[in-house]
């Protein structure tokens, strides 16, 4: 094929450019803003991008809340001692502190006082009961210092010796606290899963509807010897544009959301009992990591909205042409 | 530089709209095709700019057989084709400037690689003042020519133009077919399609004149009546 075309009209690409005319500032898109529905999918890839984060951070919370919880518990044993008749509480429980201390990786034993054992049983059994005329079970509690090297199989058998005595390691609990947390962590995939396949459809059906829209300039590009990957790459870059914007909105939202729960419930309860539903939840707090994820999740949620539209406006083309 | 052989045309399971087409089109001709509304000069010209595949027969262009062409190769023959219409089909949120120049920016060129040809091609359209105007700022004329100039930026060899006159009074069109023919002398291969057989008097360019599907050969300087009792 010969480049013929109108040598005599204009010079050839190759000859210095003539002096031209001051250029404009910026090109205009192809595609133009206003045709795509920007607004309504910005803002629903900022609600998507939102619950996206808001689960990540449940989840981040729930697994950092468990991780923690299972780590302090899993530091302390309790040895138990049950009243037996004929047996010396007291003595019991000197031996008992004496036989945890000699046990190899154990950093401290202690045995609660009465006093203190009667308050960890008033909750269940409320006020204005007289708890001195009652036998209770007294406890010692053993801190490890490593819970990996602690010889507790050894300290079990050690307390055969003691009538009444046993040990509670709260193995038990640590398998349901990280059966729930993992629970909790697959809910939150699945969650997040559907919430990315929502966005992919709302995505499809606004590129469809932008194709529609823009049916003539894709005609026109199409006409003077544009390719499907030129059209679909402005398409793209519309829509990762308001992919990102959304994303942006939708993880700041979460970020301000995340951080005003952590303050709330620092202010609910400031004191005692605050500490302590901070011991058994969490801090509410979703940390430096947390907030990386989210902002992670920014353009994870805008190249999934450009990519998805790319494909959408490929598959639409290859079946036009 | 296109050659039709025994070429026809229906949509689907529909009759044939074009019928057993046979000619050739040497390279820096010109030509008009003409014909009543539904004769297929629109199918015609659909098949020449190589959006329609024929259902038989075979073209040839730029010495290949079109039929053989995949999608990039075709999109590859088809950017040596330029295309004027007659609703002008320019995009309403560019400028004259942007839209002229869409061909070459949809090659990846940047601006300042394509500004001064732009420029001076809109210049010698008599559009330069009006470079930055949107298009429904022009007059139907302006349009037409920003039309042809962009149908004409990329050099294409061949300028297919599907009644380009169609909206605009008789002396404009007579000028913009003289544009046209100017476009020829630069050595561009022309097929220009209008049922204004008054404004062919003016030209002597040869005529394909369809009827029914079919095509039939007029040499030069042939009047329209002579053109109408054949």
């Amino acid at each position: 094929m010969s480049e013929t075309m109108n040598e005599a009209v204009r010079p050839p690409t190759d000859a210095a450019p003539p002096p031209s005319r001051p250029a404009r500032h910026r090109t205009t898109p192809i595609v133009p803003e206003r045709s795509v529905a920007g607004r309504t999918l910005m803002l629903l890839i900022a609600i998507m991008t939102f619950l996206s984060a808001a689960t990540l951070g449940g989840v981040v919370l729930v697994q950092k809340s468990a991780v923690a919880w299972s780590s302090d518990v899993g530091r302390e044993v309790t040895i138990q001692i049950k009243p037996v008749e004929g047996e010396v509480m007291e003595s019991n429980l000197r031996l008992a502190v004496s036989m945890a201390k000699a046990t190899p990786g154990v950093a401290s034993a202690r045995a609660l006082t009465l006093q203190e054992s009667q308050d960890l049983l008033r909750p269940w059994l409320g006020e204005g009961l007289d708890l001195s005329t009652l036998e209770i079970p007294r406890l010692v509690t053993v801190q490890l210092s490593d819970p990996r090297d602690a010889d507790v199989e050894k300290l079990a058998n050690d307390l055969k010796s003691i009538k009444g005595a046993s040990l509670d390691t709260h193995a038990a609990w640590r398998k349901q606290l990280n059966t729930m947390a993992g629970t909790v962590v697959i809910s939150g995939i699945i969650a997040l899963a559907l919430i990315v396949a929502a966005t992919v459809l709302a995505v499809i059906f606004a590129t469809r509807g932008a194709m529609a829209t823009n049916q003539e300039i894709v005609d026109v590009l199409h006409f003077i010897g544009a390719s499907n990957g030129f059209i679909a790459g402005e398409f793209q870059g519309r829509f990762l544009m308001i992919g990102l914007r959304g994303g942006i909105i939708g993880g700041l939202a979460a970020i301000l959301f995340f951080f005003v729960i952590s303050l709330v419930a620092g202010n609910v309860s400031p004191t005692g009992a605050g500490a302590e539903l901070g011991m058994l939840f969490g801090r509410f707090s979703i940390g430096y990591d947390g907030v990386a994820g989210i902002i992670a999740v920014v353009p994870v949620i805008a190249a999934m909205t450009a990519v998805t539209s790319r494909l959408t406006v490929r598959r639409f083309l290859s079946q036009i042409s | 530089m296109i050659e039709f052989t025994n070429v026809g045309l229906r949509y689907g399971q529909g009759p044939e709209i074009l019928k057993d087409l046979t000619f050739r089109i040497e390279p820096g001709s010109f030509h008009f095709l003409t014909g009543p509304s539904g004769s297929g000069k629109t199918s015609l010209l659909k098949l020449l700019l190589l959006s329609l595949k024929p259902t038989r027969g075979t073209v040839t262009m730029f010495g290949e057989d079109v039929s053989d062409l995949d999608q990039d190769r075709l999109l590859l023959m088809r950017r040596h084709i330029g295309i004027v219409f007659q609703e002008f089909r320019l995009l309403d949120h560019l400028t004259t400037f942007e839209n002229v120049a869409l061909p070459l920016r949809v090659l990846g060129q940047p601006e300042h690689h394509y500004r001064a040809n732009v420029e001076e091609l809109l210049d010698w359209v008599g559009l330069g003042e009006r470079m930055h105007a949107h298009p429904a700022l022009l007059s139907g004329g302006e349009k037409q020519r920003a039309a042809i100039a962009r149908a004409v930026i990329g050099r294409p060899d061949i300028l297919l133009a599907d009644e380009p006159t169609g909206n605009l009074d008789p002396d404009l069109s007579v000028r913009l077919v003289t544009l046209f023919a100017e476009l020829n002398r630069t050595g561009t291969t022309i097929i220009l399609a209008t049922h204004e057989l008054t404004l062919l008097d003016n030209f002597a360019f040869p005529r394909m004149v369809l009827h029914g599907g079919e095509l039939v050969f007029h040499e030069q300087g042939q009047t329209a009546g002579e053109a109408r009792r054949s």
